[in-house]
């Protein structure tokens, strides 16, 4: 079995290294096609480790030996247990999908090649992320999903804007980073091992306000990678990188990360409830915070990613609650149907010729129905209706937070639930129907067949996984503390069709308003609450008002000021003033015998005066 | 009586007007003149304290000078002549070649 | 075997002194092949090493002058080893890509001098002869900057020259005042540093003599506020000098702290840990601001040298084998970082003769040879881990941590700001389209380029994934300090704090 391991590990390592032979090569077919055959050797090896799994035991095996050093000692380990295989899984299945879908998608870019090297290095790294049995390995993964990101956002580097957003996304996750580093330092100076089974054994009899501490510390880390407030804003600039990456890392996988680490950590947070209560009210307030904001974006696939966002808030109050088989479940499902949606966008995308904006779409169901259909799928189980997979896992995490009696977590949820419902029909709406607004010069076209293959598993998914979660339960809860709702039967029923009530009456609203009414009036727009929404509350200027630029103006200051003019002249001016003095004295030099005579009889009546009053010795 | 006192006031006097003469005069034959002064007064002061003391360490050593003097006075008129043959002058102001 | 280490010494400068024969058109050549047997030897004495031996091997010894004590004594342990190893690497692949053409015979007989002086410095355990070598490697170094370099080298030559010997200066007088010392103790005099380390020393005695000590490794390392040297030294300079003072000289100030300060003077160090961690922590953030407002390419990456070494200073006053073998290991591998980036550097300014980043802008599209391994050394700059530069930060992070989190946190924001300077680098340089019309022609790496930093690639890598057999054996040699350390420590508290830094305790 273990040969399987190391193959879904190694598979897509092998694919990116052979394909970046030909990186700087112009397009060849067969660098996409392998990567995507590697990827998917992975996926296959990942479905055997999680039969293996599921009908025998977790596998555990240490490949060599990493850092040593005083007491540290670190291994390559790597542990394949019911939550990393269905991460494995996960990961994998919408990496293959993705890599076939940029054969298509990237057909006609001039840096193919390249983008295959990284798109398989990117899924090395996130199999090392949840694979790896420490948190030392776990960083690597974690800074390796970063490294991948800044290469893939910053994709197009001849374009400012992908350039920007790629350096901040790197720079706002090494902040988070920072924390996590610190947590790993206290694990391993109060533990004095950073291999998960040992940790978890001794946080246990650990001082809780310590474990507190780590709890927190691990969670900022988790709040980067996972762009929670107020490290969110990265995430939307995110979308200046092809649109597959945006399907896998910024949607699928590595913005989950930190719902991963939450869930991996969950014997951690257990012991410190007031710590997991303050993730998942982070979580509700981002959901409805990143919904609001996609309520009013025009920007095709900004308002994907503040759904992404909202819906990773959702993941952080399930598993800050102690829901944590829910909020692997909430992760598996929205991979499925987030990618689905994302990668219906780039082919709408690609039909209108890299236009974004919705307004300027509309009544492109007819040149292209089998996206639309998808992308409509994706956005029925985003909303969270039944039978789709979003109505299962999301209503479960507003259960959970109902049952913790943690109420207006629960009403978060409740108005976010139906935010979403509208926002993903908005987008839905004036994109596929409607009146055509794009100009008569383009003609939109379906994206290749194959492209359209690739996508029907992710539609299949997101349509029936949900169906999967009594298997789901029984199966992460072998390893994960089991979470059950247990509330009385009618108010279950109440709260289910509550919720349902809720997000199809967003439906319906977006439908009303921009199939019927043909969208909102123009006063809206011009409103003070409209103008917040759509400038993002004005966080990003923000930053870059109190941090970006004054940081620049210090460190400017710094150099010009501090360092020439104060560091490096006080240097110079002890030089100076030997110099100087050297250039007074020599006058003393004249040349002049007399002079010479004089000077000498003033040393004389110095050494005199000398020798006369100053008597050390005696 | 004359003590050792008058003797060493007659150095002290002499001494004195040798430095003011070194210091003073520019007239290279001058400082010559100022520079046996300023011996000659050692050389009396040395001569006086060793009779004083009943030690002729200190005349023996005035005898010292007196020769190195005269040999000083010999090697400098020398160069001094050589000079004056060179520039025409032996004015101390035209020596200035070690101006720094 | 018995003379290795004084054949690797002397090796280069004896083929230094015979490089004056070899006529101009082929001492190119002899300059590579010289470092090459250079670096295959001191391979050869890594190999002949004994790993599970944590004293002095290969020891040399014979007395110079008996009756002061003084002689030729040299020997290495596993704290040594690889930064010899790192020197005549270091030498070799700056000496291939070598890119100097007037006067080159003469530039490379003055490298094979440094070389033998840095050697020297780390091998010898005599300590007036370890100062004559730290002394000495001042000269061809001044030679090399002020001959060879840009505008205004004599300027950077002299300031880099009188600094870095004014702060030595004071070394020596401590030196004889601890012999001194040495011989009032035992009657005998000796310079030999096993010798030294058995003898204990009064708190105020060492209170001075740290101080004494500390002003030279600190201008060498350089740390704030005596680092101002250093930014005119690597603006100034050719490529090869950069790169060897980067790589190698500013290591041998972070070696005397680890060699001297410590097991001489363990109380004086246990007493200046907090002043000389906020020093550090002011150069880790002070010079990744600065860096970050630089123009000039060279200026951003020598001001990034001061921010690691922050870093390496932190670990190494960590006082626990974590944090010391971290700090060794972060020296060695932000020598073959920053060499080869200031390399890297140096091609991009053969090529176009400036390295204003205004300049440049999308050489990916036109170099992405070049962009490629300059990402990869960036990345393994700002500590990405299963690169080189994780390994070392991480150790010393961790070691420090069990002192003081404070610090530590404040330090570690050297991994943000770090991202901040190079990833702009890294974005004005070469991202976005291509501006300047000149920058159109311009030639990937050639042959010669690759093969210098092909190698440098490699063990970024190698090293950032399997560093163990390096770790190991720096931290056997140091765990045997802190024995010394604690050993000798007069004050209770000091013993105290050297156990409760090497041990895993509840911390906060």
């Amino acid at each position: 079995m273990e040969k399987y391991l190391y193959i879904a590990l190694f598979a897509p390592l092998v694919g990116s290294l052979f394909v970046a032979l030909f990186a700087s090569r112009p397009k060849m077919l067969f660098t996409g096609i392998l990567a995507s055959a590697f990827i998917g050797i992975s996926m296959i090896a990942s479905f055997v480790l999680l039969f293996h799994v599921y009908n025998h035991e977790p596998l555990h095996v240490e490949m060599m030996d990493w850092i040593s050093a005083g007491n540290i000692d670190i291994p390559f380990g790597f542990i394949v247990d019911e939550v990393s295989v269905i991460m494995m899984v996960t990961v994998t299945l919408v990496s293959t999908v993705v890599h076939v879908y940029s054969i298509g998608y990237m057909d006609h870019d001039k840096s193919f090649n390249r983008f295959f090297t990284y798109l398989s290095a990117f899924v090395f790294s996130m199999l090392i992320l949840v694979m790896s049995d420490n948190f030392v390995g776990l960083f690597i993964g974690w800074e390796g999903v970063g490294l991948c990101s800044w290469m893939l956002i910053g994709f197009w580097y001849h374009k400012h804007s992908a350039s920007w957003a790629a350096n901040e996304a790197f720079i706002m996750n090494r902040i988070a980073d920072l924390g996590m580093l610190m947590g790993l330092f206290l694990i391993y100076w109060n533990v004095g091992s950073l291999q998960y089974s040992d940790v978890f054994e001794a946080v246990k009899t650990l001082n809780p306000a310590l474990v507190g501490t780590i709890g927190v510390l691990l969670f900022i880390g988790a709040m980067g990678k996972s762009a929670q407030f107020p490290l969110h804003t990265w995430l939307a600039d995110a979308m200046e990188g092809p649109t597959p990456v945006s399907a896998l890392i910024h949607a699928a996988t590595m913005v989950t990360a930190g719902v991963y680490l939450v869930i991996r950590c969950g014997e951690i947070y257990t012991i410190i409830p007031q710590v997991g209560f303050g993730i998942a009210c982070l979580g509700a307030f981002v959901a409805v915070f990143a919904a609001s904001m996609a309520l009013v974006n025009n920007d095709l696939k900004r308002i994907i990613a503040y759904s992404t966002l909202s819906q990773l808030g959702y993941m952080f109050v399930a598993g800050g609650l102690g829901a944590y088989w829910i909020a692997l479940f909430h992760l598996m499902t929205h991979a499925f149907f987030k990618s689905l949606l994302f990668l219906g966008a780039g082919n709408v995308m690609h039909a209108m010729h890299d236009e974004l904006n919705i307004k300027k779409m509309g009544g492109l169901y007819g040149s292209m129905k089998a996206t639309a259909i998808l992308m409509s799928v994706a956005s029925v189980a985003l909303a969270g209706i039944y039978p789709f997979a979003g109505f299962f896992s999301k209503d479960k995490i507003l259960e959970v937070a109902f049952n913790e009696g943690a109420y207006f977590l629960w009403f978060a949820l409740f108005i976010g639930a139906g935010l979403t419902a509208f926002y993903s029909f908005r987008l839905v709406m004036l994109v596929f129907f409607g009146e055509k607004k794009y100009g008569h010069e383009l003609h939109p076209h379906e994206a290749q067949p194959f492209v359209i293959y690739a996508l029907m598993p992710l539609g299949l998914l997101a349509a029936i996984s949900g169906f999967f979660e009594h298997s789901f339960r029984e199966f992460t809860t072998r390893l994960l503390s089991d979470y059950g709702v247990h509330l009385e039967h009618h108010i279950e029923v109440i709260l289910i069709a509550s919720t349902l009530g809720i997000a199809i009456s967003g439906i319906a609203f977006a439908i009303y308003m921009y199939g019927k009414r043909g969208g909102f009036s123009a006063c809206w727009e011009k409103s003070f609450g409209y103008k917040v929404l759509s400038n993002q509350y004005y966080i990003p200027k923000l930053y870059e008002m109190v941090i970006i630029k004054p940081f620049g103006v210090a460190s400017e200051f710094m150099w010009k000021k501090i360092d020439v003019k104060i560091v490096d002249f006080t240097v110079d001016l002890i030089a100076r003033v030997l110099y100087a003095s050297g250039e007074k004295s020599r006058k003393m030099q004249s040349g002049n015998l007399s002079d010479m005579l004089r000077w000498m009889i003033v040393g004389i009546v110095i050494l005199l005066a000398l020798a006369i009053f100053y008597r050390p010795m005696v | 009586m004359i003590g050792l006192e008058h003797y060493l006031v007659l150095t002290g006097i002499l001494f004195s007007i040798g430095i003011v003469g070194v210091i003073r005069r520019t007239n290279l034959l001058m400082l010559f003149f100022s520079t046996e002064i300023l011996l000659n007064a050692v050389n009396i002061g040395f001569a006086a304290v060793s009779k004083y003391y009943g030690d002729l360490n200190g005349q023996i050593f005035s005898f010292f000078i007196i020769a190195i003097a005269a040999s000083e006075v010999a090697v400098g008129l020398g160069l001094l002549v050589l000079w004056y043959k060179k520039e025409g002058t032996i004015d101390l102001t035209s020596l200035q070649m070690m101006k720094g | 075997m018995d003379h290795m280490l004084s054949l690797i010494i002397f090796f280069p400068f004896v083929a230094g002194l015979l490089g004056f024969l070899v006529n101009k058109e082929s001492i190119r050549s002899y300059g590579v092949v010289i470092a090459g047997i250079e670096f295959l030897l001191s391979i050869g004495l890594w190999i002949a090493f004994d790993t599970a031996n944590a004293g002095y091997q290969f020891v040399e010894f014979s007395a110079l002058i008996p009756s002061f004590g003084m002689s030729y004594y040299l020997g290495v342990d596993g704290i040594s080893l690889f930064l010899v190893v790192l020197s005549t690497f270091t030498v070799l692949v700056s000496l291939i890509a070598l890119n100097i053409d007037n006067d080159v015979k003469n530039l490379i007989i003055a490298v094979l001098f440094l070389e033998m002086t840095m050697v020297a410095v780390f091998l010898c355990l005599d300590v007036i002869l370890f100062y004559a070598f730290w002394e000495l490697s001042l000269v061809p170094m001044l030679y090399i900057i002020g001959a060879w370099g840009s505008a205004n080298r004599v300027y950077a030559a002299i300031k880099f020259f009188l600094y870095t010997f004014a702060g030595s200066v004071l070394m020596l007088v401590g030196i004889l005042y601890l012999g001194y010392l040495y011989f009032q103790a035992t009657g005998v005099w000796s310079f030999s540093l096993p010798d030294w380390y058995l003898v204990q020393l009064p708190f105020n005695v060492q209170l001075w003599l740290f101080g004494a000590f500390f002003l030279a490794f600190a201008i060498k390392v350089p740390m704030f506020p005596f680092h101002t040297w250093l930014p005119y030294a690597h603006g100034q300079a050719p490529t090869i000098g950069s790169v060897i003072l980067a790589a190698v000289l500013l290591k041998m100030g972070s070696y005397g702290f680890v060699r001297f300060s410590l097991p001489l003077f363990p109380d004086a160090t246990v007493y200046f840990v907090y002043p000389i961690a906020i020093i550090a922590v002011i150069m880790v953030i002070y010079a990744a601001m600065v860096a970050y407002a630089q123009e000039d390419m060279k200026q951003v990456i020598a001001y990034s040298s001061i921010s690691h070494m922050g870093i390496v200073v932190l670990g190494t006053f960590a006082l626990n084998a974590e944090g010391i073998t971290g700090s060794i290991f972060l020296m060695l591998s932000h020598g073959i970082v920053s060499g080869a980036l200031f390399m890297l550097v140096g091609v991009i300014y053969d090529r176009r003769h400036t390295k204003l980043m205004s300049e440049f802008g999308g050489l990916a599209t036109v170099m992405p040879n070049f962009a490629t391994v300059y990402g990869i050394m960036l990345m393994a700059s700002v500590g990405l881990p299963l690169t080189i530069g994780f390994v070392g930060e991480f150790l010393s992070l961790a070691g420090f941590y069990r002192v003081d989190w404070l610090v530590t946190m404040l330090a570690g924001s050297g991994i943000i700001l770090g991202a901040v300077y190079m990833l702009s680098l890294y974005k004005k340089s070469f991202f976005g389209v291509v501006t300047k019309e000149e920058n159109r022609t311009l030639k990937d790496l050639n042959a010669k380029e690759l093969f210098a930093l092909v190698p440098m690639v490699a063990l970024v890598i190698a090293l950032g994934v399997y560093p163990k057999p390096v770790l190991d054996t720096i931290d056997i040699s140091v765990k045997k300090m802190i024995v010394l350390m604690e050993a000798k420590a007069i004050h209770v508290e000091t013993k105290a704090f050297l156990i409760n830094a090497n041990s895993i305790g509840e911390v906060q």
